[in-house]
């Protein structure tokens, strides 16, 4: 650790983020509602007349929802992993970048949250896939993956929501004491009565580990549950036990890609550059490269295990995804997933805040396109040649309500920066303190 | 309303025996605007959710199935097959089955129209009508004997037919002016009978006798003669492994569906058919083949045939000697034989000469009499003669047709464009157009008197000798439509004196009294008990044999050696009908526009097929927009590749696009039109279509979906055994499962049109159709393999295959789709919310999701089946072994306190299938045909190695290389 900041820099600092946005800030939000407002009103339209308006087809049912769906709960992983698993873990570089992954978990599993709704055909009675006690004595199945995502998600959903609330609440407290008129109520909203006791700290502590602990197996549950959307049905190409953790692999690397993504420009933004080091992203970036290196050694082995042994329908499958008309995007993902991430073996890329946010920006892409390549090509091709029709292409409703997507996730997450402090204060002032006595 | 008792018969009685009475109001005589309302007090015999069945006669081509229409609170739903009717034998075709949105077809007139001023047609009252065309008869008569009169008709053998010539011989017009128009009439068969035998027949055939079946572009499986009861026959033959199954041989340009269900395909030159055919009777009667059992004339149609030139045979049809000689070795084994053809796929310019040979080769093998009969051909009202055609477009062209009456006969829209019927009718000062629909001749006509739907109204055909098919109405008109037979009766009392009124009431007396010729030697009561028989079967059958034939001594045989020009480069033009598309006009319904060809699977448009080592000459693609040209026409189609066309020929389906190729050539020898072979250039324009078709590729890819099996080779590989972890399901009231024989589906898709109309299956038009929308429950897929040069074609009817281990019911997350205590797997439309996960997982692709509110324009909806639900947007839909059917037999047998009987219950596709090649039953039920078939050695699950457990079994595919 570089420069450390002192206590009351930190917290003057973050205290500083919480204002009236300035002007590229606001311009931000308002591009942001507009986005998401334009994907309700596309929305809108799918669900006035039907699915006909995107370009899905039999056989290929699902496509950029769902494609939507996975990526945003990708996105939502890293929160976890690095509140909770680095937490247990005592990475130290966890602490200023923290905060940001999970505000990005919270909002990201609400973008998702919408897709598995978009997408369904009567989208108004998506409360059917709830099991709730009615006068028609009706059940879901939970037989069913979908079911499985439904309890999967919303658990995450809570837990990951509960942990971001307790982070914040000594930092609330803080900001509580530091402020006047409304924002002073709001955060004593969020503060809890927090008074900085000793006791208050040692509970606080602990009931902390005991929720990192509680989250951490959902690091790896949820999305192995997203995977079991696709490796538990029987089409070749999602029928795949390697699903799991390639999946988890994948997740935490485009979500943490993600989380570098959003902090080299909010740092700036946000005048954070004291807080959030280049060695807070250099540490960050190494996860972005391990993963990688997992979803390579996945890719490669889903290969190899097709490619061994005699003929089959899955082999098939696997080479019309890298040499059919989906092709250019089963290359461009394996560039921006495979080969672009070797870049961040150098340090001198790692040190280079451009150049990593320029990496990061192309993993998360190729990452959607990974999703979207496993859907549509595995839908594309399935046991009976004569099913094998044109081919899918996404319709203007379907790209509008991804772009709203996009933009309601960033709505609530750029409301959010100005709202709530972004970075830890009391974990900063505690890794400082940390910091000194170590150097002395 | 006539004196009902006058003909001894209570005309209620009759009715309400024949299993029908229904809305009486309506089945009467003369139509007037009759409202459909609910009803204050209803009739006895209407019970809420109970249908009522009518026996009537399809008229959607001239083979004359019987059908059984059923009704539900008055109205026709659907249409089944007459079980007791010899012809279709209780199946239906894909035009049969779509007949009803002939019905409730939107476009149809809503009641008599004259054109206006500016072209429009503008309403009239029947009376203005009637009378506007009693003052142009009467004008014309005043003109001049014979008056300038003509009427086109289709055949109509029965009482409109004798109906129309009493009218016309009211008139003072000569018989000849009175044109029975079939656009397809096989002229050429009729011509031959009178050169060889003395009979201008066509004759009728027994194919289930036949061992080998040749046929020579005779498409008798889709749309030759009779092509339900042909199918039928064939398919009896089918389903067997060894010499006793029929083999089919096809003959033709052009694979189409008889040709798939062919064991052998002889790719012959479009145009070289009668070369082939004479060569091959020249190989039979050759004295030094040795062929025992031949007809004693055998020698001297060799002497006649001496000097036939075999290298020019070889060069003209392009057929191997060696091809011929094989052919020639099997008929001489296997028999009887039947020898089919001319179809329109060959009739060219010589299709009599081919006509000539296959039915010279019939007689000398002994066929005539056994497979081939003559005697049946009714003769009542046969097509006219060519020339008579030709006769009436020379007098209309030269402005001598005061008075053209249409009925039922499109000359603007199934005749060749080339043969100058639309610049002929042009001049013809009063077209009257009976049709119900807007055609080609109603866009030119000046008055427009619809007819009744047959569905609504009375009448008869002779279907063939000895089988008299009975219709009437099955439900009030919809319109203030009025049948033509009844409007010449009103008109011919409007003519004025010297014309006297024809002695009739009405057509319903004219029909009575007709009807009553039919029983000769009966009166009284016995005459009213044959007649309430005959209604109720909606059919009479009379004892009728076939006669034997003499060959005459001189049938100018000689003609068939005379050297054809040589044969010419580039393209040919073969243009064929389908399933489908009967005639010029194209599918008539929006059914048999969606549902896709078979062998292309396009719908929606025409197109034009290329053999893919032509498309790939020419430079053009699948759905590259082309241009066909002839020396009659140019058009510009979406250009389709079909490994199953010669590579020297362009093939286009009927409709206006082939009409404005076909040239103006005639059959020589009969007059007819010759429909093939004109040359052909085919340049691409440079665009390009996404084609409305329901699949990429034609090909199996590498992989083994369908299964043959072989006489030497007789059972499909069992799978290998492998551990289960589950116990297999078990169902503890039935299993209602399926056994679909793959060697006797010809591929016809009359099941795909049926399962439309009993199952409310939406219609989604051409644009959805390129996006892959198609909402049918079940297609027939085919898969192409080419086998040295030769393709073959394997069908695969493939629905829902029902599972027992069903991949689409586990990753629901509603319970929307279940397996029930039957052993179907249930789709609960009210409860599914649509994620399609369970399409996504479905290895069958059975599953259609709802991507748009469904469609049904008034009034076709009013054909929607009242026991099943119409789906919303939004929700998935599945066949479900016609759920309804099922559930109408088994409260039927429970009311009835017996057991389900095996047969008594019968999905729609089942129901109609021509060829009998589904049959349905409970698996569980070891006395059931459908267990029994499971057992069969031929039977396979398709991906059964993917342990679904299906409830439909495939009976393979019979390869058979040789005799």
């Amino acid at each position: 650790m570089s420069s450390l900041a002192s206590s009351r820099e930190i917290q003057e600092k973050v205290l500083a983020t919480q204002g009236r946005p300035g002007a590229v800030h606001a311009l931000l939000i308002v591009a942001a509602a507009a986005a998401a407002a334009f994907g309700a009103w596309c929305w809108s339209l799918q669900i006035r007349y039907g699915l006909q308006v995107s370009g899905l087809n039999r056989p290929v049912g699902w496509a950029i929802y769902i494609t939507n769906f996975v990526f945003w709960v990708g996105v939502a992983h890293s929160g976890t992993l690095i509140s909770a698993v680095l937490f247990l873990l005592r990475a130290k570089f966890r602490t200023a970048v923290y905060r940001v992954a999970e505000v990005m978990t919270v909002f990201g599993v609400m973008t998702a949250g919408l897709f598995p709704i978009i997408h369904l055909g009567r989208p108004w009675f998506a409360y059917w896939l709830f099991p709730y006690p009615n006068e028609r004595h009706l059940w879901v199945n939970f037989r069913s993956p979908l079911m499985w995502d439904v309890f999967a998600v919303s658990t995450y959903f809570i837990v990951s929501a509960i942990f971001l609330t307790v982070g914040i609440v000594p930092d609330a407290a803080a900001l509580r004491d530091a402020t006047k008129g409304w924002r002073q109520r709001f955060y004593g909203l969020f503060a809890f009565g927090w008074q900085g006791t000793d006791e208050e700290w040692r509970h606080y502590a602990r009931a902390y580990l005991y929720f990192a602990a509680f989250a951490t197996p959902l690091v790896f549950s949820v999305h192995s549950v997203v995977s079991w959307d696709f490796a538990v049905s029987i089409l070749p190409g999602w029928h795949s036990t390697i699903f799991p953790p390639y999946f988890v692999a994948g997740a935490i690397f485009s979500g943490v890609a993600l989380v570098v993504t959003l902090l080299v420009p909010l740092r700036r933004i946000l005048h954070l550059e004291s807080l959030i080091t280049p060695w807070h992203l250099d540490m960050t970036s190494r996860v972005v490269l391990l993963t990688s290196l997992v979803v390579t050694y996945s890719y490669i082995l889903e290969y190899v295990l097709a490619f061994r042994g005699p003929p089959s329908v899955e082999r098939s499958t696997l080479a019309y995804r890298a040499t059919g008309p989906f092709a250019p995007l089963f290359w461009t993902m394996v560039a921006c997933n495979c080969v672009i991430p070797l870049l961040l073996f150098l340090k001198k890329v790692r040190a280079r805040p451009a150049a990593l946010l320029v990496i990061c920006v192309l993993v998360n892409v190729g990452m959607w396109l990974e999703r979207f390549v496993i859907i549509v090509t595995s839908l594309s091709h399935d046991r009976i040649p004569f099913d094998w029709a044109g081919i899918y292409r996404p319709t203007f409703v379907e790209v509008g309500i991804t772009l709203g997507s996009l933009g309601w996730f960033f709505l609530w997450f750029l409301i959010f920066v100005r709202l709530l402090p972004v970075v830890s204060i009391s974990e900063m002032k505690e890794a400082s303190v940390h910091g000194v006595e170590d150097a002395a | 309303m006539p004196d009902e008792r006058s003909n001894g018969i209570d005309r209620r009685t009759l009715l309400k025996l024949a299993g029908a009475a229904g809305v009486l109001a309506g089945c009467s005589s003369p139509p007037g605007p009759q409202k459909l309302i609910p009803y204050l007090v209803a009739p006895e015999e209407i019970v809420p959710g109970m249908p009522l069945f009518y026996r009537t006669v399809c008229r959607e081509c001239s083979a004359g199935c019987g059908v059984t229409a059923r009704t539900r609170e008055g109205r026709v739903t659907k249409l089944e097959g007459n079980p007791d009717d010899p012809v279709g034998g209780g199946a239906l075709c894909a035009r049969g089955q779509a007949a009803v949105q002939g019905l409730y077809a939107p476009e149809r007139f809503h009641g008599p129209a004259r054109r206006a001023q500016g072209g429009r047609l503008e309403s009239v009252t029947w009376d203005e009508a009637e009378a506007a065309l009693a003052t142009a008869l009467a004008a014309s008569r005043a003109k001049g004997s014979p008056p300038g009169v003509w009427l086109l008709t289709r055949p109509e053998p029965g009482s409109a037919g004798a109906l129309q010539k009493e009218f016309i011989e009211k008139l003072a017009v000569p018989p000849g002016r009175r044109v029975v128009l079939e656009p397809f009439d096989l002229s050429a068969l009729r011509e031959a009978g009178k050169r060889l035998f003395g009979r201008a027949e066509v004759p009728a055939f027994d194919l289930e006798q036949a061992r080998t079946i040749v046929s020579f572009g005779a498409d008798f499986v889709e749309t030759w003669l009779s092509p339900v009861e042909l199918a039928r026959q064939f398919a009896s033959g089918r389903g067997k492994v060894g010499p006793e199954r029929t083999r089919l041989v096809w003959i033709g340009p052009r694979l189409c569906l008889t040709g798939v269900s062919a064991d052998t395909w002889l790719s012959v030159r479009a145009g070289g058919e009668a070369w082939a055919a004479v060569a091959l009777l020249r190989f039979l009667c050759d004295p030094t083949q040795g062929i025992a059992g031949l007809a004693r004339e055998a020698n001297a149609i060799f002497g006649a045939l001496e000097g036939f030139d075999l290298a020019e045979a070889e060069r003209q049809s392009g057929l191997p000697r060696a091809a011929i000689a094989s052919l020639g070795a099997e008929l001489a084994q296997r028999r009887p034989s039947a020898v089919l053809g001319p179809g329109l796929l060959s009739s060219g310019a010589d299709a009599t000469e081919l006509a000539v040979a296959i039915q010279l080769i019939n007689y000398v093998l002994g066929n005539i009499g056994r497979t081939v009969l003559y005697g049946l051909d009714p003769l009542e009202d046969p097509p006219s003669p060519p020339s008579d055609l030709r006769a009436f477009l020379t007098a209309a062209a030269a402005g001598q047709v005061d008075v053209l009456l249409v009925h039922h006969a499109d000359p603007c829209g199934t005749l060749p464009t080339a043969l100058g019927a639309a610049p002929a009718l042009a001049r013809v000062p009063l077209v009257v157009s009976f049709s119900g629909v807007p055609d080609e001749t109603t866009k030119r006509a000046h008055l427009v008197l619809p007819d009744d739907h047959p569905l609504e109204s009375f009448g008869d055909i002779t279907a063939r000798r000895g089988v008299i098919a009975l219709s009437q109405p099955a439900m009030t008109p919809l319109w203030e439509t009025r049948s033509t037979s009844q409007v010449l009766i009103e008109v011919a009392s409007k003519l004025p004196a010297p014309a006297t009124p024809l002695p009739y009431d009405d057509f319903y007396s004219f029909v009575q009294s007709h009807l009553g010729k039919l029983f000769p030697g009966l009166s009284g009561d016995e005459l009213a008990a044959a007649q309430r028989a005959a209604q109720q079967a909606g059919v009479h059958v009379g004892k009728v044999e076939a006669e034997p034939v003499v060959l005459r001594p001189d049938p100018g045989l000689l003609r068939l050696a005379a050297p054809g020009p040589p044969p010419q480069a580039g393209l040919a033009l073969v243009v064929f009908p389908t399933a489908l598309r009967d005639d010029g006009r194209g599918p008539s319904s929006p059914w048999l526009n969606e549902v896709p060809d078979v062998l292309t699977n396009v719908s929606w448009t025409a197109w034009a097929e290329l053999a893919p080592a032509t498309a790939k000459r020419l430079g053009v693609n699948d759905g590259d927009v082309v241009t066909v040209a002839t020396s009659a026409g140019r058009v510009t189609l979406p250009a389709c590749a079909f490994e199953g066309v010669r590579e020297d020929v362009v093939a286009v389906p009927l409709g206006p696009e082939a009409l404005a190729l076909v040239t103006a050539d005639l059959d020589a020898g009969s007059g007819a039109p010759a429909w093939q072979a004109a040359r052909a250039q085919v340049d691409p324009t440079g665009r390009r279509t996404r084609l409305p078709r329901l699949s990429a590729t034609p090909y199996e890819e590498g992989r083994t979906i369908v299964r043959t099996v072989s006489a030497a080779a007789p059972t499909v590989p069992a799978l290998p055994a492998t551990g289960k972890m589950y116990p297999a399901p078990s169902f503890p009231v039935h299993r209602w499962a399926m056994a679909i024989d793959m060697d006797r589906c010809t591929g016809c898709q009359a099941c795909v049109v049926a399962c439309y109309a009993e199952n409310n299956v939406p219609v989604v038009g051409p644009e959805a159709m390129t996006r892959g929308r198609n909402m049918a429950w079940l297609r027939v897929e085919h898969f192409v393999r080419v086998e040295d040069d030769q393709p073959r074609v394997d069908l695969l009817p493939m629905l829902c295959q029902q599972c027992g281990n069903a991949p689409c019911e586990t990753v629901c997350p509603v319970y929307a789709t279940y397996t029930n205590p039957e052993g179907l797997n249930a789709q609960v439309y009210n409860r599914c919310v649509g994620t399609r996960y369970c399409s996504n997982n479905c290895p069958y692709k059975v599953r259609v999701f709802n991507w748009q509110e469904p469609e049904f324009p008034k009034p076709l909806n009013m054909q929607l089946n009242p026991d099943v639900t119409v789906r919303s947007k939004g929700v998935m839909e599945k066949c479900t072994f016609c759920v309804q059917r099922i559930r109408f037999g088994e409260n039927a047998a429970r009311d009835a306190h017996s057991p389900v009987n095996d047969g008594a219950i019968v999905p729609a596709c089942a129901q109609t299938c021509p060829a009998r090649a589904i049959v349905f039953g409970d698996a569980d039920d070891p006395t059931s045909r459908v267990a029994a078939l499971r057992r069969d050695g031929r039977g396979y699950n398709v991906l059964g190695e993917v342990n679904t457990l299906p409830a439909i079994t495939y009976l393979a595919h019979v390869r058979d290389e040789g005799p």
